[in-house]
């Protein structure tokens, strides 16, 4: 009994002891106990929550071949009270467990007098924190294995693929409740289950029999792009727009305060807080109302179809966003730009951008269409194509001594032409530049007005660098943006001309604010501070005058991006973080016993990595694919690896219980089994196979 | 022969685009020197008369169409289209347009099946294209406006064109015999020995010319809607609505279509010509060359850059699109582009484990199984996005402008190569960007220990493509060894495509395997093929690239001459009717779609139309019949010379015939295409759609006279006679002589090749 190994071998998946942990098998010790009083009445004291904390428990006289379920009807007829009872059921305290089987009788769940029985509802609120740090109150199934009530929570949330999250708990802010918890904002969806049948929705997901009928009231069939239960009042609606919409960018002062975990150590702690998929919410210890975190725990994100992913989208973005902020997972400076400048942008989009899921692809192919040829034509007409007439002092080469010198410049297509003056307009230019595919760099201080847009401009004998000054922020902000389309080799026509103006306008409207006040005014559309955008240490490396021409840069590249594939943009590059997808746990190893030398395990979706402290490297990498079995000695709380070519680890977990890196470790391996022709049901059954482990106990 | 005369031509005509650097042939070929002086002064009085013939095809226009459209200037165009007139105007237009399509395309696939008719439809084809963009001519650097004129001229002249080509018809059916007579000289004048290549050259380019036009036309405009549309009219149909305008963008986006003609010299000395159009991309080339070259097709073909100068090499990408990069070349470039080998274009997709797993030991990488590699694949390349493997090592790096080559610890990483400052740790936020790969392409650096003093000769560089010449925007770095260099090299391309590599793999290992299981069945049937597939597979292909045109452009020269001059050449050598076969079906169908599909389904078609065929024309017909088989003439046409011939011949041949056979040439074309209408109409079972269209055949048949001229003439020519579907005759006469020296303007050849057809009438 004691030393029980959970035996699994990749890819087979052979189990040797079968798991159900949904199942309440009677332990034998109990049952050869309760045959004794077998015919001969007893007092069962049952406390029903509903009555209230102080009212004393309610007695029944039973036998112990009475089933579970003579005893709810007993107790419900004893408390007079009306009401809706289908969702509560008993909780044996001592024992940890819900006598969910109403046809077992009390003698098979060996309960005697001395039983301390609780009869109360199985949903009950919880405080849920989601990826984008708000939190939401609901009400979550607490006599179901974390895994189903999270399944249930998702299907709430309209978020598909729940077997990618899980339940974390919250890091302790005592120090921060004083001044947080009065004005953190609660949504709050508790009231959603009786009026709209996401109950029976939760319900029927923590009982199996009485799946088919509920199930397509829960499938989320959409009203106005949003599941129904969202539809149902403006409340509820401005819930799925918090769920579905980003957040803008945090206070400076905001992701400063956070925690952030300084070492690979300290992401290793994070790990130990994951709940236990296979065990239900109450046997580990969380209460009504208790504060749970929502994340995705395992970076497999499988099939992202953003036309129905919209709230697994943006929450997955949110947490990419924060583990970026809060420098979980390490980038270089360049990449931070990048995202700085992608949540700068996906937040402009997401408060502006209506949700057009209605037109069809084809019209609006149709309608750009027209839309470009009407501007062709405008420009041909009108010579639109060439409105900008500007003198703009101009500079070859920034080494050269001579100053800027004034042309009259002309913006054709994706070409500038440069003339001694006006008058001379008509005739050849002086030069004429072809901006395609060149680089375009801003050069601006607010302060000093000064408005240089840098010019790197290919050509066969190399790059030639060219300055043009601009006279005010007008002018610049038209120039650069139609520089910026020429090197992409759009002409002025192209529609995207204005938003391009208007952005540049936004940025330098960046630059122009106080560096004062930008903690008072995070969410002002206008004025959002490129702190907010960018890791604390980034606040003290650069000021915002220095950080916003840095992201300004890196916008370029993304501003023309819809919301979705900006979103998706973000995520890829977060994924393409040679970090990305690991979680650490710290772990000793048999081999080094005496030596007390704590080490990283690193879990990544496909390998095993170690990680030695000292240097930070990667010492060791073993993939899934290798691997023949793992077993965990749960007496002992070691595990036990094995990988081809008799390659064998052993360590003890540290920061972890080794059930969570069982978890781990069986939770990816079961992704990895996901595909598309079974992807629409959720192998609930294997991944308890292969997560639950000592469930079988 | 006719190779060299296709080369000049190029050559001249990319020197009227400054843009374009065009390596001449190796060779130049004295007959054809000959020939140049004439078409030279052709060229100028060709350029003007396409105007005048362009006013005149306006004017006639009003008085035909039901529409305004004809007065309405482009501006006024634009602002009909948001209103409702909108409607009855396309209708109108397109309605007129069908029918020629419709024509045109009954015309075309019959003539698929003839060599004889093949070459007549070219030409007819051609000849739309040619008049649809004619007025594009003028402006050959402006590509980027002209998109109305285009339309408007696309729009009018297909109408002009159906009425002339009813006209031709007729006329063609009056003097038939004269035609094939004429045409036969012109080729042998040429060249004794490739009379059939020419053809062959010719038919296939008219057909890729056309192709783009033809198709699209087609596709958008069956016959079904011609009749639909004018009824629809009335009842103005959102949907009919935006079909039409789509057409008509997409119309408009052809008529900005670059193409090259890039002559490819094989390793062997042999070369081969392909014109490239500038949507096509690598992959869309090299299943050309495969097509023409008979090699095995496997994965590792790859079409290559390289540049003396500097001393690089570097694979296309299967999805890169071929013209741009060719457009950075300089004038005097000697860049060439091979057609060869490279194993290491796709081994990440054979043996990932040495990139993904580089840090293991050999043993355990040889160890690998092939499970586990389709694991790596499927880890790294079907995620989200492709996972770059993470490159480690100390490289030189050559600093700016010195001579000095400096170690540093670089890595690799999706956003850009790091290297890692002095004494700093090699945590991601204290690295470096050295360079990101926006603006960048990766090349193999050849011998640059000689060159560069370079600790090895492993040494690989980012530039900008752009850039040509030895500059410090270049970045140079040297690895210790070949494997380092790959695999930085290859984690580059990873970084800078990736998911698109895989699917370029997937793609080249689809069309490996149905070209293998295609060339065991075609090799046997071919004993001629056989012979010439062998020299094929051997080369190596250079492309220079020699001129580059617009869509308009190319078609033009092609149609013009090569039109009529493929009608010709067919009679006399059998060969080179065979050759017809393979090369027409691939332009007709998509081109893109890659050869099999083309290949496979000009063959059935043969044999079908042959009957027909003999009936029309004595001669032709007679000719048709050898090529039946259809590998054989593939053959011939892999051989050496005809590799030119695609592309080249069809202007050349144009020009050639053009002059010498003004009058006489337009009926020729003609008549093969009516008697095949009316005779195929029994035999062919799949023609029989031709029947119901053989009303509108001939109005097509005229039409493509009428058309070059429009296009050509668009705005000046009123009445000149449209049905002188001769013109194209004429210019093959003409062109045969000059072509070459004409390459420096087509336009003017052309043009001037239209005012001797008018002056015959």
């Amino acid at each position: 009994m004691c030393v029980s190994p959970a035996l699994f071998s990749f890819p087979g998946v052979c189990l040797l002891h079968s798991v159900r942990p949904v199942s309440f098998a009677p332990r034998s010790l109990s049952l050869s106990s309760s045959r004794s009083p077998r015919m001969a009445g007893w007092d069962l004291s049952v406390t029903v929550e509903d009555l209230g904390p102080d009212a004393p428990p309610v007695t029944l006289s039973v036998t112990s071949d009475l089933h579970v379920g003579g005893v709810i009807l007993r107790l419900v007829e004893k408390t007079q009270i009306k009401r809706d009872w289908s969702d509560h059921a008993i909780w044996w305290e001592q024992k940890q467990r819900w006598l969910l089987r109403t046809s077992w009788t009390l003698e098979k769940y060996g309960i005697h007098a001395d039983a301390r029985l609780l009869y109360m509802p199985q949903h009950k609120p919880l405080k849920l924190g989601l990826p984008n740090g708000i939190t939401l109150r609901l009400h979550a199934c607490f006599s179901s294995p974390v895994f189903q009530t999270l399944m249930g929570i998702c299907r709430m949330l309209n978020i598909r693929h729940p077997e990618e999250l899980s339940l974390l708990r919250p890091l302790e802010e005592k120090k921060k409740k004083k001044d947080k918890d009065s004005a953190e904002e609660i949504y709050d969806l508790t009231e959603v289950p009786r009026s709209s049948g996401t109950l029976i929705t939760l319900h029927s997901l923590s009982r199996p029999d009485m799946h088919t009928y509920e199930e397509w009231l829960s499938r989320p069939c959409l009203y106005n792009g949003m599941p129904a239960h969202f539809a149902d009042s403006p409340k509820m609606e401005a819930i799925y727009k918090m769920l579905s919409v980003t957040q803008p960018p945090p206070a400076p002062e905001v992701v400063a305060k956070q925690y952030r975990p300084a070492s690979v150590v300290d992401k290793a702690h994070i790990n130990g807080r994951w709940l236990d998929s296979s065990r239900c919410l109450i046997q580990q210890g969380i209460r009504e109302n208790d504060r749970l975190w929502l994340r995705f725990k395992y970076f497999a994100f499988y099939d992202i179809e953003p036309k129905y992913d919209v709230v697994r989208l943006t929450q997955l973005y949110e947490q990419a966003r924060w583990s970026i902020l809060l420098e979980d997972i390490d980038c270089t400076e360049e990449e931070m730009m990048l995202f700085g400048a992608l949540q700068y942008h996906i937040s402009k989009v997401s408060q502006s951008e209506p949700k057009l899921l209605s037109s069809s692809a084809a019209m609006d192919d149709l309608e750009s269409a027209l839309q470009s040829l009407e501007v062709k034509m405008d420009g041909e007409s009108s010579s639109a194509s060439e409105m900008l007439h500007v003198t703009i002092c101009f500079r070859p080469k920034k080494l050269t001594l001579k100053g800027y010198k004034q042309y009259w410049f002309k913006f054709q297509d994706t070409s500038i032409s440069y003339y001694k003056s006006k008058e001379e307009s008509i005739g050849e230019p002086i030069q004429q530049i072809n901006l395609r595919g060149c680089e375009v760099a801003p050069d601006v201080n607010m302060a000093a007005q000064k408005f240089l847009i840098r010019l790197l401009i290919p050509a066969p004998e190399g790059m030639n660098e060219v300055y043009l000054r601009c006279e005010n922020e007008q002018q610049y902000a038209q120039w650069m943006a139609a520089c910026r389309l020429a090197s992409k080799g759009k002409s002025l026509a192209d529609s995207s001309f204005q938003s391009e103006i208007k952005s540049i306008h936004s940025f330098l409207a960046m630059q122009r604010t106080n560096p004062s006040s930008h903690g008072n005014t995070p969410a002002n559309d206008e004025s959002i501070n490129t702190h907010s955008l960018v890791s604390p240490r980034y606040h003290k490396k650069y000021k915002t005058k220095q950080l916003t021409p840095r992201i300004l840069d890196a916008y370029q590249n993304v501003a023309q991006l819809s919301l979705t594939d900006a979103l998706t943009r973000f995520l890829q590059i977060w994924q393409a973080l040679p970090d990305f997808g690991l979680s650490y746990i710290t772990f000793l190893t048999n081999r080094f016993k005496g030596s007390r030398k704590d080490e990283v395990l690193g879990i990544a979706p496909n390998r095993l990595i170690r990680i030695d402290l000292g240097v930070g490297d990667v010492v060791k990498t073993w993939r899934y694919n290798n691997m023949k079995q793992w077993n965990v000695n749960w007496d002992i709380r070691q595990m036990a690896i094995e990988f081809e070519g008799n390659v064998n680890i052993a360590f003890s977990c540290v920061t972890a219980d080794c059930k969570i890196v069982h978890e781990f470790i069986g939770g990816y391996i079961f992704m990895s089994t996901r595909s598309r022709e079974k992807s629409d049901t959720l192998n609930e059954e294997l991944f308890h196979k292969l997560t639950g482990g000592h469930e079988a106990l | 022969m006719c190779v060299s005369p296709c080369k000049r031509i190029c050559v001249s005509s990319f020197h009227a685009f400054p843009d374009m650097t065009c390596q001449l042939s190796r060779r130049p070929r004295p007959s054809n020197e000959n020939s140049l002086p004439p078409r030279s002064t052709d060229h100028n009085k060709l350029i003007d008369t396409p105007q005048n013939l362009d006013s005149g095809q306006l004017e006639t226009r009003e008085s035909n169409s039901k529409s305004d459209l004809s007065a309405v200037s482009m501006s006024d165009i634009c602002l009909l289209l948001q209103m409702d007139d909108i409607d009855a105007m396309f209708s109108d237009l397109l309605g007129e347009m069908d029918l020629l399509t419709q024509s045109l395309e009954q015309e075309t696939a019959a003539p698929t099946s003839l060599p004889t008719t093949t070459t007549t439809t070219t030409n007819n084809n051609k000849e739309v294209n040619f008049s649809i963009f004619t007025d594009l001519n003028e402006s050959l650097h402006e590509l980027e406006d002209t998109d109305l004129d285009a339309l408007m001229a696309d729009l009018v002249a297909d109408l002009n064109a159906t009425e002339e080509k009813l006209a031709a018809e007729i006329q063609g059916l009056k003097v038939p015999s004269p035609p094939p007579p004429d045409l036969p000289p012109p080729p042998k004048g040429l060249s004794a020995h490739h009379p059939a290549s020419p053809a062959s050259p010719a038919g296939s380019t008219g057909s890729n010319v056309s192709t783009p036009a033809s198709s699209s036309a087609s596709s958008p405009l069956p016959p079904p809607p011609p009749q639909s549309t004018k009824p629809t009219k009335e009842e103005i149909e959102a949907q009919m609505k935006a079909d039409k305008i789509k057409l008509a963008l997409e119309k408009l986006k052809e008529a900005k279509v670059k193409k090259l003609v890039v002559k490819v010299l094989l390793n062997d000395g042999s070369s081969k010509t392909l014109m490239v159009d500038e949507r096509q991309n690598v992959r869309e080339v090299l299943d050309n060359l495969f097509e023409k070259t008979h090699c095995d097709c496997n994965v590792d073909w790859s079409l290559c850059e390289t540049n003396p100068e500097l001393q690089l090499e570097r694979a296309f990408e299967d999805h890169e699109n071929l013209v741009e990069p060719l457009l950075a070349w300089t004038r005097d470039s000697e860049n060439k582009i091979l057609f060869k080998e490279r194993g290491e274009k796709y081994e990440v997709f054979k043996n990932p484990q040495t990139f993904y797993l580089w840090k293991k030991d050999n043993k355990a990488l040889k160890a690998i199984k092939d499970k586990d590699k389709e694991i790596l694949i499927k880890e790294n390349f079907c995620g989200t996005s492709a996972i770059v493997p993470d490159l480690e090592a100390v490289l030189h790096l050559k600093e700016d402008g010195k001579k000095s080559w400096r170690q540093r610890l670089f890595q690799l990483r999706a956003s850009g190569i790091y290297y890692v400052p002095k004494g700093k740790t090699k945590s991601s936020r204290d690295l470096v960007c050295f360079l990101q790969f926006d603006n960048v392409n990766v090349y193999y650096g050849k011998d640059f220990k000689g060159k560069y003093k370079a600790p090895t000769d492993f040494c690989f560089l980012l530039k900008h493509p752009q850039i040509q010449k030895d500059s410090q925007y270049i970045k140079y770095l040297c690895c210790d060894d070949a494997c380092t260099m790959n695999l930085w090299v290859t984690g580059i391309r990873i970084a800078k495509y990736g998911a698109s590599l895989y699917e370029n793999f997937k793609t080249a290992e689809k069309r490996a395997a149905v070209s293998s299981v295609w060339t065991n069945r075609s090799a046997p049937s071919c004993s001629n093929p056989s012979t010439p597939s062998p020299t094929i597979k051997v080369s190596t292909t250079f492309v220079h690239f020699l001129f580059m045109m617009r869509y308009l452009l190319s078609s033009l020269s092609p149609q013009d001459v090569g039109g009529v001059p493929p009608p010709p050449p067919p009679p006399p050598p059998l060969p080179s009717t065979s050759t017809f076969p393979p090369s027409p079906p691939e332009p007709v169908f998509a081109p893109p779609p890659p050869p099999l599909a083309a290949k496979s389904s000009p063959k059935p078609a043969f044999p079908q139309q042959h009957p027909p065929p003999n009936f029309p024309l004595p001669p032709p017909p007679a000719m048709d019949f050898p090529p039946p088989p259809p590998l054989p003439p593939i053959a011939d046409h892999s051989e050496a010379p005809p590799d030119f011939l695609p592309p080249p011949p069809p202007s050349f041949g144009s020009l050639s015939p053009l002059p010498p056979l003004p009058g006489k040439s337009l009926p020729p074309p003609p008549p093969p295409c009516f008697r095949r209408m009316d005779q195929s109409l029994p035999p062919p079972p799949p023609d029989p759609g031709f029947l119901p269209p053989p009303p509108p055949p001939p109005a097509p048949t005229a039409a493509p006279s009428a058309a070059v001229r429009p296009s050509g003439s668009v705005r000046k020519m009123p009445p000149p006679p449209p049905k002188r579907t001769t013109p194209t005759l004429p210019a093959g006469g003409g062109g045969g002589g000059g072509g070459e020296g004409g390459g420096g303007d087509f336009m003017s050849e052309l043009m001037k090749a239209m005012q001797k057809k008018r002056s015959v009438p």
